[in-house]
């Protein structure tokens, strides 16, 4: 007879490809978003737009808009800020950095097109837009400033007449010693790279309802946010309103990507407008409005150099990464930029650096958050100047990257500027993207293309994703006016059933699945049995910063663990009183407790349940408190760096400047992987984006600073027909300083995809030694590249 | 994004059409697929006060052939053109050429006289139409008349439709059989409007000398434009390279484009060069020599 031991099974959902439990409802298109959401006696509201990038406002004359029918207050700038404070800024990276703030409504100057300048609120949308044709404004046309180089230009005209200039601030960093790092360096590659200005343009566009209640001094906000608990607290800050007489609550979420964290203008006005009306008010951001009144992202240029020995080793960056910044601050101010700073020798030991980052004031719409958040561009200069040094010295572009990789002992890793990345296994990771490149048959498809005379190329880029934002103290520390600890309640009812509440917001991630996985092992039961609750700033609890930073799934993660552990040990406590056994003797399977390795009496935890909150009479512990509920709140003592190396294959079109996208691949190390498919799924949404920023979207103004780009049919997203197919390939090497060893996924694709599609190019037109270094590489542009490299070989023939 | 406020009437056939048409005079827009006027509504850039619905307009839902005449009416949806046997067995380019217009569902509802009425420079239709030599039938209040194509599309958005006038259809002449026909669109995304599309008709004789060829462009000129220097570099003669290069070297002189945010108007008209190239080689590469 053989023995079988009794198999525990700690981890039963964690690490498997379960489906959503959120996609049920959103694919049978039941989800509710904000513009679903109707509150009684709710009006709705339009907001009036600049047309003009800079002018002073001479008059505004409303009477017209008043007077039409259906309407039922028109409101100013002037209005506004009687009753509320500017729009806050809660990112201050850089000392002593002078701070641009307005009121949701413009008051007397406008600063870019589409800034705010007057509202209407009317029984319905249609007549709300029919009334703001009936407001009559006089402007004073004021020089613009429409892009960096007017901007620093020496006699510039100033947005901000009491500054000396447009530059709100700027800040170094420096490591070793970079002078003498370029002096005896062999070899100097440099390059001014720019990215053009995107927007995370989630298919839904923003949108709120606010009843603010005069008599209870409260305001009651449904919002489409990523970060209810900061809007919260902003909107406390702008009305003096106390924080506790604030809800705020969050529907479905049609994605976020960074540009539903900011705090906007229009929750302001339309809380303004409540509090006039007595009414409910919802103001729906429209999709016109979006490409001008939604954080703008990723414009900069980013002036840099890197300092080699003639074997590959770097020796020294330095350089500027200038945030194109717009006419006042978003909610995150020059944060992005600075971010590109801070990763701006990625995954390579740089012992010597000197970076610094400018913010400088154009007319155009507030820079602010978007998946990425600096960190793409940051990406932009190791890989881009890393491959172009590999050119100049003959190495392979992987070789030399190996070659500066800092090897798994040194971790922790302090970068040399700001962050110290947790752990990696980098060489691991590269050499798993390369043997998947070989399986793959890349390199045939690319020797058989070129045979054909076709131009095929195969791009890399490694990147490091500090994820886990992060220790709250440390964020203090580097100018956040914001915490960045996670907090989550886990509470087990009469019946044994469980609901996590957490503040975190779920926009598509599939944050409720990973959630209902984590809990389900820590506490032993079935996923079925477990709740997620968020979005209600009233029930569920406190979250630092909000859904950004790749912070949901360690952060959240780690909370749900930590409280999970000690409910999972009182619910074993109470069991143990009901089997009348050790608690330590017993396991929890399936919700069903009993003794291991017996298979002899159990309860489940309805009967704890039952004996924690009902009849407690001999069957709760003495001494134990009723209720099955544990807080716990994790702040986490560092961030937690995933990192992976991503490979495309793209082929080049060298008479029209049209690249193709063939296939791609990224390995990737996020730590533990709590859902396989779910990673996936953030890798390949994310190198979506990217792919569209580094070929497609961008926000394109004029001398005038007019924009361009203000629909879907300029502003190029890109759809299924662009993309590749992707194959994505996990390493686990568990995050040391987060419980459950989870790092952040959301961002790798975003920060990898761009200098990827430069390195693919490259490679492709790599006889006619091009260097892609602006973003998006648009048709027209890279044929100019391919042109000029012709006849500079030609030159040279 | 709420259009201001509009009328709207629904029209049981072409004659009930124009009355209204008549009694509104230029504040009326007739309603077709909707794909372009409701956008622009919704922008506030067109702003009719009423609108005339034509879609229950049976009578200009067909596809025909006639006496070597393909016939489409104008309240054809594109996706019924790009998949009628009798379009592809008369004029071959016309499935191809669709394929490129915006993306399936967009065809479904887009009609192929709105996207010809609409006239925007860009579009793939009107340049078929205009490189074909096909002829637009229009009726009014004095009754049916016939315009050609390259008479028809004066301006950007701007045609010789006159406001009290539906356009009924569109008559292409059959293309021989044995002719190779070819389409070449750049577009900076799948289903986007043509920064250049070409597109090329090219038959030969029975001695292989082309004895046909119809060249177009779009995106490139205020109207689509049909090359005829470029058509007749290559009439006549015998298929070579010299003789596509001779017919592309004609194209600069044929267009105006203009710059837009996509791509500079130089580049619009070096690619417009190469598209002629790429399309008339792979034209004559697909046409058979048969009668
Ligand atoms: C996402 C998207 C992508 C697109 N991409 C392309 C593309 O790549 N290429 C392209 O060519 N088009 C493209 N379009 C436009 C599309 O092809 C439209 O279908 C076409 O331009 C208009 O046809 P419609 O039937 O929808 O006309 P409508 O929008 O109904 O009307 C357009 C105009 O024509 C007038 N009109 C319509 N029918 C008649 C008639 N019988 N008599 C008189 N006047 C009439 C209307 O009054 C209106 O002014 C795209 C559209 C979308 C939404």
């Amino acid at each position: 007879m053989t023995i079988i031991e009794p198999v525990e099974s700690q981890t039963k959902y964690t690490g498997t490809r379960v489906r959503r439990t959120e996609d049920p409802r959103l694919l049978a298109g039941r989800g509710q978003y904000i513009d679903d959401v109707t509150v009684p006696k709710m009006i709705e509201a339009a907001v009036l737009r600049s047309p003009l990038a800079h002018a002073r406002i001479t008059n505004i004359d409303v009477s017209r808009a008043r007077a039409h029918p259906g309407v039922f207050d028109v409101l100013t700038g002037q209005d506004l800020a009687t009753v509320a404070g500017q729009q806050p800024v809660i990112w201050f990276p850089i000392p002593e950095q002078r701070i641009a703030k307005t009121h949701a409504l413009a008051v007397d100057q406008v600063r870019w097109v589409g800034q705010a300048v007057a509202a209407v609120v009317a029984v319905d949308r249609y007549v709300a837009e029919d009334a703001l044709e009936l407001i009559d404004i006089d402007y004073e046309p004021l020089p613009v400033v429409a892009d960096l180089d007017a901007a620093l230009a020496p006699d510039a005209p100033k947005l901000y007449d009491d500054w000396p200039d447009n530059v709100s601030g700027s800040l170094t960093y420096t490591a070793g010693d970079p002078d003498a790092a370029f002096a005896s360096a062999d070899l100097v590659v440099s390059a001014s790279f720019r990215h053009g200005r995107a927007f995370g343009c989630p298919l839904e566009p923003r949108g709120c309802i606010v009843n603010w209640d005069t008599f209870a001094g409260s305001l009651d906000v449904w919002l489409s946010t990523q970060s209810p608990n900061l809007a919260r607290d902003l909107l406390a800050e702008v009305f003096g309103i106390p924080v506790h007489k604030i809800r705020v609550r969050t529907p479905n979420l049609g994605g976020g990507f960074g540009n539903k964290f900011d705090f906007y203008g229009e929750e302001v006005i339309a809380a303004v407008l409540s509090r006039r009306t007595g009414r409910p008010v919802k103001l729906i951001e429209d999709r016109a409005e979006s490409f001008v009144a939604t954080s703008h992202s990723r414009d900069q240029r980013l002036d840099f150099e890197m300092a080699l020995r003639s074997d590959g080793t770097i020796l020294g960056l330095r350089g500027v990464s200038y945030g194109v910044l717009g006419g006042a601050f978003g909610t995150v101010g020059s944060g992005p930029p600075w971010a590109s700073v801070l990763t701006c020798m990625g995954p390579y030991k740089i012992p010597n650096m000197d970076v610094t980052v400018k913010a400088v004031m154009t007319n155009r719409s507030p820079y602010g958050s978007y998946r990425g958040w600096g960190v793409p561009k940051g990406n932009i200069v190791h890989e881009r100047l890393i491959e172009l040094a590999a050119r100049k010295l003959g190495m392979d572009r992987t070789e030399i990257r190996r070659k500066n990789f800092p090897a798994p002992e040194e971790f922790p890793f302090f970068t040399g500027v700001a962050f110290t990345y947790d752990s990696g296994r980098y060489a691991d990771c590269l050499d798993l993207a390369t043997s998947k490149i070989d399986e793959l048959g890349w390199r045939e498809r690319q020797a058989r293309a070129r045979a054909e005379g076709r131009s095929v190329g195969i791009g890399y880029s490694f990147h490091v994703e500090p994820s886990a934002y992060g220790p709250s103290r440390i964020l203090n520390l580097v100018g956040l006016a914001h915490s960045g600890f996670d907090e989550v309640t886990v509470r087990m009812d009469s019946i044994g059933k469980v609901t996590i509440y957490s503040g975190q917001i779920n926009m598509g991630q599939g944050t409720h699945t990973i959630y209902a996985q984590l809990a389900a092992d820590t506490l032993g039961i079935p996923m079925d049995d477990v709740v997620v609750i968020t979005g209600d700033t009233d029930s569920c609890p406190y979250t630092g910063y909000g859904t950004g930073g790749s912070r949901a799934a360690p952060l959240g993660g780690a909370a749900i663990l930590r409280a999970g552990e000690r409910l999972r040990a009182k619910i074993l406590r109470i069991a143990a009183e009901l089997l009348e056994a050790s608690p330590e003797d017993l396991q929890i399977q399936d919700g069903q407790i009993s003794v291991k390795g017996t298979t002899g009496r159990s309860v489940s935890t309805r009967d704890v349940g039952d004996a924690a909150y009902r009849r407690l009479l001999n069957r709760l512990p003495e001494g134990e408190t009723p209720t099955l509920e544990e807080v716990d709140v994790f702040d986490p003592p560092n961030m937690a760096t995933s990192y992976g190396c991503t490979a495309l294959l793209v082929e080049v079109d060298r008479e029209t400047g049209t690249v193709s996208l063939l296939d791609c691949l990224q390995a990737h190390d996020c730590g533990t992987v709590i859902n396989p498919m779910l990673v996936d799924g953030q890798l390949a949404g994310g190198l979506a984006q990217a792919l569209g920023g580094a070929l497609l979207e961008e926000l394109v103004y004029d001398e005038e600073g007019q924009l361009k780009t203000a629909s879907f049919m300029d502003y190029l997203l890109p759809t299924a027909m662009e993309i590749p197919p992707f194959h994505f390939y996990h390493q686990e090497t568990p995050a040391p300083d987060i419980p459950g060893g989870i790092k952040g996924v959301g961002e790798a694709g975003p920060i990898a995809g761009v200098s990827l599609v430069g390195s693919a190019i490259d490679d492709a037109l790599s006889d006619l030694g091009v260097a892609v270094t602006r973003f998006p590489c648009t048709p027209p542009r890279l044929l100019e590249l391919i042109r000029e490299a012709q006849s500079r070989k030609e030159g040279s023939a | 994004m709420k259009p201001p406020p509009v009328k709207y009437a629904r029209a049981g056939d072409v004659q009930e059409a124009i009355a209204l048409l008549t009694e509104h005079g230029s504040d009326a827009k007739v309603l077709a697929g909707g794909q372009s006027l409701i956008p622009l509504m919704n922008f506030r850039l067109a702003r009719p006060s009423i609108l005339i619905d034509i879609n229950r307009v049976r009578e200009l839902d067909y596809v025909r052939e006639d006496n070597g005449t393909l016939a489409i009416g104008a309240m054809t949806r594109q996706r019924d053109v790009e998949t009628s046997s009798v379009a592809a067995a008369s004029v071959p380019l016309l499935p191809e050429v669709l394929r490129h217009v915006g993306h399936i569902t967009n065809r479904n509802r887009g009609t192929v006289g709105g996207s010809l009425a609409h006239a925007d420079p860009a579009a793939e239709l009107p340049a078929l139409v205009t490189g074909l030599g096909g002829e637009l039938v229009v009726q009014g209040p004095n009754g049916v008349r016939t315009i050609p194509a390259e008479d028809f599309f004066m301006s950007t958005f701007t045609t010789a439709l006159e406001p009290d006038e539906v356009l009924i259809g569109v008559r292409l002449p059959r293309l021989p059989g044995g002719t190779g026909v070819a389409v070449e669109e750049l577009a900076r995304r799948h289903g986007d409007f043509a920064i250049v599309a070409a597109m090329a008709a090219v038959h030969l004789a029975p001695d292989r000398s082309v004895d046909l060829v119809r060249l177009a462009v779009s995106g490139v000129d205020s109207v689509p434009v049909r090359l005829h220097a470029a058509e007749d570099a290559l009439t006549g003669g015998r298929p070579s390279a010299e003789a596509i290069e001779a017919a592309a070297a004609t194209v600069a002189d044929a267009i105006h484009p203009a710059d837009d945010v996509h791509a500079p108007a130089s580049y619009r008209r070096d690619m417009a060069q190469l598209l002629v190239k790429r399309v008339a080689k792979a034209a004559l590469e697909r046409s058979e020599t048969k009668s």
